[in-house]
């Protein structure tokens, strides 16, 4: 697989960058996230004036329109809002991680994000089961918090 | 909005597919001439010309944006021009700005224009645009997120959900299959479809297949608009605007502001509300013009159109019922499906198909008859709804 993707590669005229996946671009209220991720630690953001949670985070709290926040500790723990196996036709930097699992995930706090359902059987996935983070060191200055069956 | 105050009073389109030698300049120069003539009106009563933006950008939309159609047109009475976008809702939203326009007093004829040429762009161009398209760059892309993964989940939820099959799925695909057989300027009208061809194509994004998942096309489409007196005056059948209805609710698919995402199809008060405010009722629709680009949203948004109880639109489209011929035809052009995926142009281009419809110039699939229908559109990661309430005759 691995040389048939540098074969493509090569047919498509791409440069090693066109190829290397996409790391976020933190924003200045989004950067704590990634400093703790990077720590293998998952924080969420929560409202000092009202105390929502909000994921994806923007400059004011969703809730109350206040921008007074704290980074808090999460659970770390969440259950699968909907998912799907990707199979083909995804963008050049993942073909080699075919077939992978993207999903929702609704986290114990109540937020959801996009992520990855890691170490599981495809085939055993089930909206609504229990999940645990995981994190994967996918640069130096990146890890991305993902999702895996709890207990597995 | 005044019920049945704007009219549409013709339209224009040219084929749908790969075709990387014709530029957008001329597809935007084409649709807008069949548009004039067609409306029967002469050039320089055109006092406005909106077009939709060409997405992942293009020299086009420079020109546009400095209004080079009017002066390729020769509308030498134009006095405003404008492009306006909102993803896959760039037809409700380029509509509104029209009503806005026309109701300013400022001119009473607006021509509208979308061109898209999504051949000169790379394999590798492509995906990067369609993994972001619908998803968020910094929390989602780097999971490797693609809109066919989206919708794939979508999909997913709303099977888990409901008891629709992938089979009934599949036969959204067939129908819409049918529709575009109809269409000349379809990118799919020669080869019919089988629930089973549909089903043993290859997987792409569990649990869709590469059939299920709509193509980028080339292509272009545009119409007049004016106000209900002129057209009375101008047009022996124009369309009018009877009613709508909006709702916006995430650009994170994360965020949406539903306790399952099942119920993102969920919009059956807003579908009732654009039918109270017509002044009509599900009944009284001819046509469901369904605006979803993939087939496991269409059965979503059908559930929410008064017709069947939601969770079982499948059941009503594999029994054919929705077919050419049926009695509740979807999405005449085949849509996404089968026209092809021209951007922000699937809205346009289903707008388009409604007005032919009810101006009886639909063709080989023009619905005897038809008087009322309800068109629907909505973009990003199914971030909005818009309904819309079309008639060629103003219900008392």
């Amino acid at each position: 697989m691995q040389q048939n993707i540098s074969e493509i590669q090569q047919m498509l005229g791409l440069s090693d960058e066109d190829v290397a996946k996409p790391l976020p671009e933190p924003t200045p209220w989004s950067q704590p996230f990634w400093d703790a991720a990077r720590e293998h630690r998952l924080v969420l953001r929560r409202c000092n004036t009202c105390g929502a949670y909000q994921h994806p985070p923007y400059p004011s709290c969703e809730a109350c329109y206040e921008e007074d926040f704290s980074w808090v500790d999460a659970a770390g723990r969440a259950s699968l809002w909907a998912y799907t196996v990707n199979h083909f036709a995804v963008p050049f930097p993942f073909l080699a991680d075919l077939p992978y699992v993207t999903a929702i995930v609704e986290l114990a706090e109540g937020v959801r994000m996009i992520s990855n359902i890691v170490e599981c059987d495809h085939d055993s996935l089930r909206n609504g089961m229990e999940l645990e983070v995981v994190f994967d060191d996918v640069s130096d200055e990146f890890t991305l918090p993902k999702w895996k069956p709890v207990g597995r | 909005m005044a019920q049945g105050e704007f009219a549409l009073i013709g339209t224009g389109e040219v084929p749908y597919g790969r075709y990387p030698e014709r530029s957008e300049f001329e597809i935007a120069y084409r649709v807008a001439k069949l548009a004039i003539q067609d409306a029967g009106i002469d050039k320089d009563e055109i006092g406005a010309v909106i077009g939709a933006a060409h997405i992942m950008g293009s020299s086009y939309n420079t020109e546009l944006f400095f209004g080079r159609l009017p002066e390729a047109i020769g509308a030498r009475n134009c006095k405003i021009t404008a492009s306006t976008i909102s993803g896959g809702a760039s037809s409700f939203s380029i509509r509104k700005t029209v009503e806005g326009i026309l109701a300013s007093g400022e001119t009473d004829t607006v021509l509208v224009v979308h061109a898209q040429r999504f051949s000169q762009f790379g394999v590798n161009e492509l995906g990067k645009y369609f993994a972001a398209a619908g998803s968020d760059s910094e929390w989602d892309v780097p999971y490797g997120m693609t809109y066919n993964a989206l919708a794939a989940m979508v999909t997913q939820a709303y099977l888990a959900a409901t008891p629709a099959t992938i089979e009934e799925v599949a036969s959204v695909c067939v129908t819409l299959r049918k529709w575009a057989m109809l269409q000349p300027n379809a990118m799919f009208n020669s080869k019919e479809l089988t629930v089973e061809k549909v089903l043993g194509s290859r997987m792409v994004a569990y649990p869709l297949t590469s059939l299920m998942c709509n193509l980028l096309a080339d292509g272009g489409c545009a119409y007049v608009m004016t106000t209900a007196e002129k057209a009375r005056r101008v047009c022996s059948k124009p369309v009018y605007v009877l009613s709508d209805a909006s709702q916006y609710s995430h650009r994170s698919i994360t965020s949406a502001k539903v306790k399952d995402i099942s119920e993102l199809g969920t919009m059956g008060e807003l579908a009732s509300r654009a039918y109270e405010r017509a002044g009509l009722g599900p009944k009284d629709m001819d046509i469901f013009e369904i605006y979803a680009s993939y087939p496991g949203v269409t059965l979503m948004v059908l559930d929410s159109l008064g017709i069947t109880e939601p969770g079982t639109s499948g059941q009503l489209i594999a029994s054919g019922k929705c077919d050419p011929g049926g009695p509740y035809p979807i999405s005449t052009n085949g849509e996404a499906m089968g026209m092809g995926h021209t951007g922000t142009g699937v809205g346009l281009g289903l707008f388009v198909e409604s007005v032919r419809q009810l101006q009886g110039k639909a063709g080989r699939a023009q619905v005897e008859g038809a008087r009322f229908l309800i068109e629907n559109c909505g973009g990003g990661a199914f971030m909005d709804c818009h309904f819309t309430v079309l008639g060629n005759e103003i219900p008392a």
